[in-house]
């Protein structure tokens, strides 16, 4: 993939680090096609304070204190305390349980949803969300400043199953799960969104020998992630009989960084909040007409992912975090 | 079936001289219930059923859907009267869901009458004085083992025997319920199908039931489409119903072009039909099927495929699989239909 022309595209990735926030972050970092402008935080795989920990760490690890990490939400947008936290994917401290030393620095003094209207406003139509966790922050911005959907150019955020199982259940994407309220309103805001979900992801895998390729590299972000990636590969071993990790993360980063590497279609897509199949992303591609109105009816469009070029985004992660 | 054979033949009085033969046929026969709410395409599988030599009909049970569960009744009658079987009892099932209230009906698929708008004279036969669900739990006992259920409707009446009867799921042969819709759009709404969405809570409870189910979704029938030109075909053939089925067809037809912009009919009730006599044309996946029943995807029927190990448990776990329809061999599954609509 040749250098965008012109400027860099300035990207704040909301994460929730996390095994493969922490490759999607470094691959982000070694992509001259875009600038990162921040990292505002989120829980998920792990509880929001570890995860500005994490964040705030994973920048120290790769030189670049000077990028800005902004703490956000503790709670989900319903203000729920009751958080599903991945600790069985990613370790206990959400990096392969390779307890680091705590980082020197620390967030700025901004939450991350002030941080996200502050960018969104600074540079309208510039900044594209990159969006790795539970949707809560972006909501939040959303609904704090009208504007914010207008003034944001793209939300490219990770999260659910279009057509496919879940991965917390049969029904629901983790993301999706962790706060499906504050993802319906994302998908129903009229802002610019992408969506990669598992369908997608799921298609992007990182095998034992890809990963005896990384440890060939005496690269930094190589020699790092090979020790925390131990963690990931036992858990996808034993929930799904692979010998191989999903590329969740690094996928949706690469389809911010270079949308042609992978194909989309359009419709509204809304978000169960309740029931036994709360956190189910269905995707009405506006084509069949219904009798009736239904709720996905004068809903906005979103992009929503249907195929990846695997191989490409496998090669591009490999290349980028062992130079 | 051969309705004239049929009197009391499953009731263990032997016709026709009582021979091994005559024996060996009986023992072969499918003995089946259609829980239905004709309904064009239930019209169309009904009749399928009663030309069909394999298939013992031990009755006709209705529910609403596609009509009022009334008008149910009544096409039920005429069907039966129609396929020269008058004696095939027409049981009334439930007026509305589990949950009450008023149902939805599909009229503006169906016509006003479920059959097209052609506006038959009244049945001359009448219903049974039973209920659907004492129909189903008293058919199922007597026969143990032996009796299928097509599910063409709601699965109200089917869920009502399950609450009336708790060995009902274990002694009823299979249940085939055509119904719900598996990773792909509905016909109601984006996230669910009609029969599903008429009554959500009878499906999951006759879905967690531990029954033997095959469910044929609208992502298998809908692959299954009459064209213009089948349709042409069937009104020039010397089908024995042939001539009413085109009649009926044609508001169907209509709808379809407005909804789907399809110029021909989708086979939903023919297809699960022959799901029930022709399972090899069909692939299955087997896993544990949900619906939901709250909220804005209320009538989503959602399979775990099985493909990962879930960390704890879920709303699908610890319940039995049911097998759902996943390929269908589209030619010939037609071929079947038209064949059949077409015999004389």
């Amino acid at each position: 993939m040749a250098a965008a022309a012109g400027e860099p595209k300035k990207i704040i990735i909301d994460t929730d680090p996390g095994i493969d926030d922490a490759m999607a972050i470094f691959v982000a970092l070694r992509s001259p096609e875009v600038e990162v402008i921040g990292l505002t935080t989120i829980y998920g795989n792990v509880y929001t304070t570890l995860a500005t920990r994490n964040a705030l760490h994973l920048l120290e690890v790769a030189d670049r204190t000077d990028i800005p990490v902004a703490e956000g939400s503790h709670v989900t947008i319903t203000e729920g305390r009751k958080l599903r936290i991945a600790d069985f994917v990613h370790g206990a401290d959400g990096l392969g349980n390779q307890n680091f030393p705590p980082p020197e620095g620390k967030p700025i003094d901004m939450s991350a949803t002030d941080f996200l209207v502050e960018q969104a406003n600074l540079y309208p139509g510039k900044v594209t969300v990159v969006a790795l966790g539970p949707l809560t922050n972006i909501a939040l911005a959303i609904q704090q400043d009208p504007s914010f959907v207008k003034n944001i150019g793209q939300i490219v955020l990770l999260g659910g199953a279009f057509a496919v199982n879940g991965n917390v259940n049969p029904a629901a994407e983790a993301n999706i799960f962790g706060d499906p309220d504050a993802a319906d309103i994302v998908f129903t805001s009229g802002a610019d969104v992408l969506a990669v979900g598992i369908n997608v992801t799921h298609q992007v895998i990182l095998t034992d020998s890809d990963r005896e390729t990384l440890a060939s590299s005496n690269g930094k972000f190589a020699q790092y992630l090979l020790k925390i990636l131990e963690v990931y590969f036992n858990y996808h071993h034993d929930a799904y009989s692979t010998k191989g990790v999903y590329l969740h993360d690094p996928t949706a980063m690469l389809a911010a960084i270079n949308p042609s590497l992978i194909t989309y279609v359009e419709g509204a897509v809304r978000v169960q909040t309740n029931g036994i199949t709360r956190g189910l992303t269905l995707l009405y591609n506006k084509q069949k007409r219904f009798a009736e109105i239904t709720e996905w009816s004068d809903q906005p469009s979103v992009k929503v992912a249907v195929t990846v070029d695997a191989p490409a985004v496998l090669k591009l992660v490999l290349e980028r975090l062992m130079e | 079936m051969d309705c004239e054979m049929e009197k009391n033949s499953h009731d263990g009085v032997v016709v026709n001289g009582g021979n091994d033969g005559v024996l060996g046929l009986n023992a072969k026969r499918k003995m089946l219930i259609i829980d239905t709410d004709p309904g064009i395409d239930d019209s169309m599988a009904i009749l399928m059923a009663f030309q069909n030599p394999e298939v013992d009909i031990l009755g006709l049970t209705t529910v609403f859907g596609n009509v009022r569960t009334e008008d149910a009744t009544r096409n039920a009658l005429l069907l039966c009267e129609i396929a020269g079987c008058p004696s095939v009892p027409v049981v009334e099932g439930s007026h509305e869901p589990l949950t009450g209230g008023r149902p939805r009906v599909a009229d503006f698929v169906h016509g006003s009458d479920g059959m097209g708008n052609i506006f038959l004279p009244p049945p001359k036969t009448e219903k049974s004085d039973k209920s659907a669900s004492e129909f189903l739990v008293e058919k199922v006992s007597q026969y143990p083992g032996e009796v299928s259920i097509l599910a063409l409707g709601p699965l109200t009446n089917v869920a009502l025997a399950i609450k009336r009867d708790s060995s009902f799921p274990s002694k009823v042969k299979k249940i085939v319920v055509l119904g719900g819709s598996f990773f792909a759009l509905g016909n109601v709404n984006p996230a669910a199908e009609a029969n599903i969405y008429g009554d959500p809570e009878a499906a999951d409870v006759v879905f967690t039931s531990g029954a033997n189910i095959v469910v044929v979704g609208i992502n298998i029938t809908t692959q299954v489409q009459m064209t213009d030109d089948d349709l042409l075909k069937l009104k020039q053939s010397n089908g024995k119903h042939a001539q009413l089925l085109s009649d009926m067809c044609k508001f169907y037809r209509d709808w379809h072009v407005k909804s789907d912009g399809v110029s021909g009919i989708f086979l939903h009730d023919p297809v699960s039909f022959v799901a029930l006599v022709r399972p090899d044309l069909f692939t299955y996946k087997k896993g544990v099927v949900r619906v939901e029943t709250q909220g804005i995807c209320v009538g989503h029927t959602l399979l775990d495929q099985g493909l990962k190990k879930w960390n704890g448990s879920n709303p699908w776990t610890s319940y039995s699989p049911v097998s759902v329809a996943w390929t269908v061999d589209v030619d010939e599954v037609l071929n079947y239909v038209k064949r059949m609509l077409m015999k004389p």
